[in-house]
């Protein structure tokens, strides 16, 4: 048994109740905000002695001067000559700590005087419920990390079935910015999850939206780690290595053919694979991008139809001049052409009931999309996308989204939870859970502001996500002003370092002073967790993430710049055939437009030929042999006279 | 009222008038407090005649240890007036270690409680204990041997100053242990002469902060009473009946000045030596070094060294 730590004290100005006690300790003993306390009780309660496990939430310290004006007067007003004093105060160290847990759990009492002990790791375990998920045959611990007092050194483990789902599901992360808080606390999160998520429980993959800066896109290389953090990762049993398997995802930039992204190093291009949708799949969620104002009941009655009578099939009406098969923007935009066109013709104010002034309004909004979203939305191009039913284990999908306009990242996120959504309910993903991560939720599911589908989407996830093994990990700067349904609905909290004005917010008035201090003083690696198993909040420190740092790792790998078309093709096919070289991709493309080339090259990738570069030789459509047209020769004209003042 | 008490008064005692008074305990009775001012001549062994002395040299700190006792006396119950007082009596030593205060090498402090009650006048001669608590008979004088009157203030001043005696009792025993262990300085509260072993002892310093009784008169009050910070009077000797001889001087340990004549007035007792100013000089450094912390909420803050209230806190926190 370890050394007595302090001794449980009540007043009657401060009793202790069945939550909450008060005990002193030595000047020099290692307590602090956050340490574990057990309390040995002393009269048996039903026969048994009482052991009240506890947290410390404040601190006092005092000494017996009654005023602080006895101590000037002691030292006749000179504090230097206050070390010379033949004594020191008598003085106190006095703890306020919340009951974690108490056993026996009834009868629930107030707690008893006793000795207090610092808690050992077994302990620990007992407080905070962990021997209830720990215990062999049925672990599902992650780790999250390490709480530390005195000499005790516990692994903190959070639930998987409270983490991931189906009992509780979810995690927020809060704090400020630059402090390597959220990133890096997502990143370890991830890396433990996917060590030590229970194989009994299925598989599980991550899908992370990169929305600022470089932050996520090297997660697949070596970080800086040093002994501190290796040891934690010892500890805790999480291999501190990159992630085994992760793909990129990233849209085009507007000119179609360089990606959109950080992570455009030639290096690193072999796990990039370019993110472009066409028609219909942009279709499905064109309320994403339409505004309250575009979607009246009238347009989205239009935008149903051409879904559901128009888009990949061949539509005729005797209206129109000829059969359409729209399958492209391209083609769309013929359709809406020769709509117009007959009802012009035919001098018409409307078309299957459907008013011209709808008609116009939805094409100029469905036409705009392809502009707005360029890159992302192909105007006639192939489709690339996640691999929806081929899902690895433990697999991370990186879809980068940070450098795209704000419509196209609201359409990428919908588009993608919505897929992910539908194959989990139709169990045909490739995992059992997904973790979607998702930061800077003050932009994407703000507390006020508009009802935007972003945030509908994430409210949905929050709410019935954890049945279907959808798991939200989000992040914010402010978790205050994120709505309260979706934070609310995280079964997992983790704090970072944070703002003061932001602990003054209401919702942190269930912490203490001293917790709310502690908070906005947390040291890098240092977290404070709430979770369903814990009564109170723990403070735990937390490993570098074992992967690059974003910033080093962009300037390890300098984005690639602008390419030409024949570069740009040459690097997105040597990933798939190495033995093809610039110079055949330049012959293959010879005078071939653009947009053809682009085709080609996107049907190529996605079949996945073995001879890639003839298959996309064989994707470009056929040339005619130019011939070069001989001016025909014509008779001069007649020369000016030799006088002509007006002559050349 | 510790319940305890009142079952063991009422086993002995049925018919007893619990008190129920809110009223204090009495912790100040003892016999100092009880004299009635005078003034006392002393002999002179440091010149011919009383007079002031300036402390030179920096004050010092060299007590290693402190000893005091408190003591809590109260009625706890009355048959036809008779009080049968319920006295609790605590001492301590508590030494400085890294400038902060401990209990004297892990020795545990001396407390008892006991109960005080005229065994003839309640009929019950001979008794010793009473549930678990000793008895002290407190039916005669202790000085005259004499049958005590009836009268119930009699009898509750007999029982405690009974009180006081077991208190001084209980620092005599802790003094003189201090004595028979080390030669390391030890500041006792009050006077030393008490003990035989202690008065000799050249490590105890008794601390008088009381002065019902004033070792000079005449000219040599003035003197003392015109004290000024820092200064001593010369040493004279004390020597009385059932009491050890000693030396003993009165210093000043802070700036009277606004206050009435005893502020900051202490007296302080000594084995005697053969040097006697220059042992005044460096006691008095000791003493004077005591001077911080205040010992303030106390209202004897201005003569009580901090080590002293320390004790008091001590005993306060587990009597």
């Amino acid at each position: 048994m370890s050394e007595i730590l302090g001794r449980v004290v009540a007043t009657e100005r401060k009793p202790n109740t069945p939550h909450e006690f008060h005990f002193w300790t030595a000047l020099d003993s290692p307590v602090g905000i956050g340490t574990i306390v057990r309390v040995d009780g002393r009269r048996p309660v039903e026969g048994q002695i009482p052991h009240i496990y506890g947290i410390v939430t404040e601190g006092f310290s005092y000494t017996d001067l009654l005023t602080p004006m006895h101590d000037v007067l002691g030292h006749d007003g000179a504090p230097g000559s206050a070390g010379f004093a033949s004594a020191e105060r008598s003085e106190i160290r006095l703890y306020s700590a919340a009951v974690l847990r108490q056993i026996p759990e009834e009868p629930l009492q107030p707690v008893p005087m006793g000795d207090v002990f610092l808690a050992q790791e077994e302990d620990v375990n007992i407080a905070l419920r962990m021997d209830g998920y720990l215990r062999d045959g049925g672990h599902t611990g992650i780790p999250i990390g390490v709480y530390r007092a005195g000499g005790t050194d516990a692994t903190i483990f959070l639930d998987a079935d409270f983490l991931v789902g189906p009992e509780a599901a979810h995690l927020n992360i809060t704090g400020v910015s630059g402090l390597a808080t959220k990133t890096s606390a997502v990143e370890w999160i991830l890396a433990s999850l996917f060590t030590h998520f229970p194989e009994s429980r299925g598989s599980i993959a991550a899908v992370c939206f990169n929305v600022k800066g470089p932050d996520l896109c090297f997660l697949d290389l070596p970080g800086k780690l040093d002994d501190g953090d290796r040891a934690l990762y010892d500890k805790m049993g999480v291999p501190a290595r990159p992630f085994q398997n992760v793909q990129y995802y990233a849209p085009y930039s507007a000119r179609g053919f360089s990606l959109n992204t950080l992570r455009s190093n030639e290096t690193l291009a072999h796990n990039v694979t370019p993110l472009t949708w066409g028609l219909r799949e942009v279709l499905q969620y064109a309320e994403v991008l339409l505004n309250r104002d575009d979607i009246d009941a009238k347009a989205d009655a239009l935008i149903d139809f051409i879904t559901r009578s128009v888009i990949d099939q061949t539509f005729t009406d005797p209206m129109l001049a000829r059969p359409h098969v729209v399958q492209s923007f391209a083609d769309l935009e013929d359709w809406f052409r020769d709509v117009l066109r007959g009802l012009e013709n035919g001098n018409k104010e409307s078309w299957r009931t459907h008013h011209v002034a709808t008609i116009r309004k939805v094409r100029n909004r469905l036409s705009n999309i392809s502009v707005r979203c360029a890159g992302l939305v192909t105007d006639s191009g192939p489709v690339s996308d996640l691999p929806f039913g081929e899902f690895e284990d433990r697999a991370t999908y990186v879809v980068d989204v940070a450098n795209l306009e704000e419509d196209a990242q609201d359409l990428i996120f919908a588009r993608i939870v919505s897929k992910l959504r539908e194959h989990l309910e139709r169990r045909d993903l490739g995992v059992k859970h997904v973790v979607v991560f998702v930061d800077e939720l003050n932009k994407y599911a703000p507390g006020d502001g508009p009802d935007t589908y972003v945030r509908k989407m994430l409210l949905d996830i929050a709410e019935r996500g954890r049945y279907l093994g959808l798991v939200l990990f989000s992040a914010q700067q402010f978790r205050s002003q994120v709505h309260r349904r979706v934070v609310g609905n995280s079964g997992t909290s983790v704090f970072g370092r944070m703002d003061a004005d932001e602990l003054s917010a209401p919702g942190y008035a269930v912490l203490s002073p001293a917790t709310r201090t502690k908070l906005a003083t947390l040291e890098k690696g240092q977290l404070m967790i709430r979770h369903p198993h814990f009564t109170q909040p723990i403070f735990v420190r937390f490993p570098r993430p074992a992967v690059m740092a974003g910033r080093l790792g962009a300037e390890q790998y300098p984005q690639g710049g602008e390419v030409s078309l024949e570069a740009a093709v040459y690097r997105a096919l040597r990933a798939r055939d190495s033995s093809i070289t610039l110079q055949a991709v330049e012959d293959a493309i010879g005078l071939h437009d653009e947009g053809d080339v682009l085709r080609a090259l996107a049907v190529t990738l996605k079949e996945r030929p073995a001879d890639v570069l003839g298959t996309f030789r064989a994707r470009l459509p056929k040339r005619i042999t130019q011939s070069v047209q001989q001016r025909p020769q014509v008779a001069a004209l007649r020369g000016a006279p030799n006088d002509d003042p007006y002559g050349a | 009222m510790s319940i305890d008490v009142l079952r063991a008064i009422q086993s002995l005692l049925p018919d007893v008038e619990i008190v129920q008074s809110d009223a204090p305990a009495d912790e100040s009775y003892s016999g100092a407090y009880n004299e009635a001012p005078r003034i006392a001549a002393a002999q002179c062994i440091e010149g011919q005649r009383l007079r002031a002395h300036r402390i030179t040299g920096e004050p010092e700190v060299r007590f290693a240890g402190f000893l005091d006792g408190i003591q809590r006396a109260r009625i706890a119950c009355h048959r036809n007036g008779i009080p049968i007082v319920d006295g609790t009596v605590a001492a301590v030593v508590r030494v400085r270690v890294n400038r902060r205060f401990v209990t004297w090498g892990h020795r545990t402090p001396i407390v008892s409680r006991r109960l005080y009650m005229p065994l003839t006048l309640l009929k019950c001669e001979g008794q010793t204990e009473t549930g678990g608590f000793e008895i002290v008979d407190t039916s005669h004088d202790a000085a005259t041997g004499e049958l005590v009157s009836r009268h119930p203030a009699a009898l509750r001043a007999v029982a405690f100053e009974r009180v006081g005696r077991d208190r001084d009792e209980a620092e005599r025993k802790l003094a003189e242990l201090w004595c028979a262990d080390g030669s390391e300085p030890l500041f006792i509260d009050g006077g030393i002469s008490g003990s035989g072993r202690v008065a000799a002892a050249s490590c105890a310093v008794g601390v008088v902060k009381s002065h019902q009784t004033l070792f000079a008169d005449g000219d040599a009050l003035d003197v003392v009473m015109s004290l000024k910070r820092g200064e001593r009077s010369s040493v004279f000797a004390l020597s009385a009946r059932q009491r050890s001889p000693v030396i003993s001087w009165y210093l000043r340990l802070r700036d009277p000045r606004g206050h009435d004549a005893m502020f900051g007035l202490v007296r302080i007792e000594v084995s005697p030596t053969e040097d006697v100013a220059e042992r005044a000089n460096e006691v008095s450094r000791w003493v004077l070094g005591e001077v911080t912390p205040l010992s303030l909420p106390d209202g004897r803050w201005d003569r009580m060294a901090y080590g002293i209230r320390d004790c008091e806190q001590f005993l306060r926190a587990i009597a």
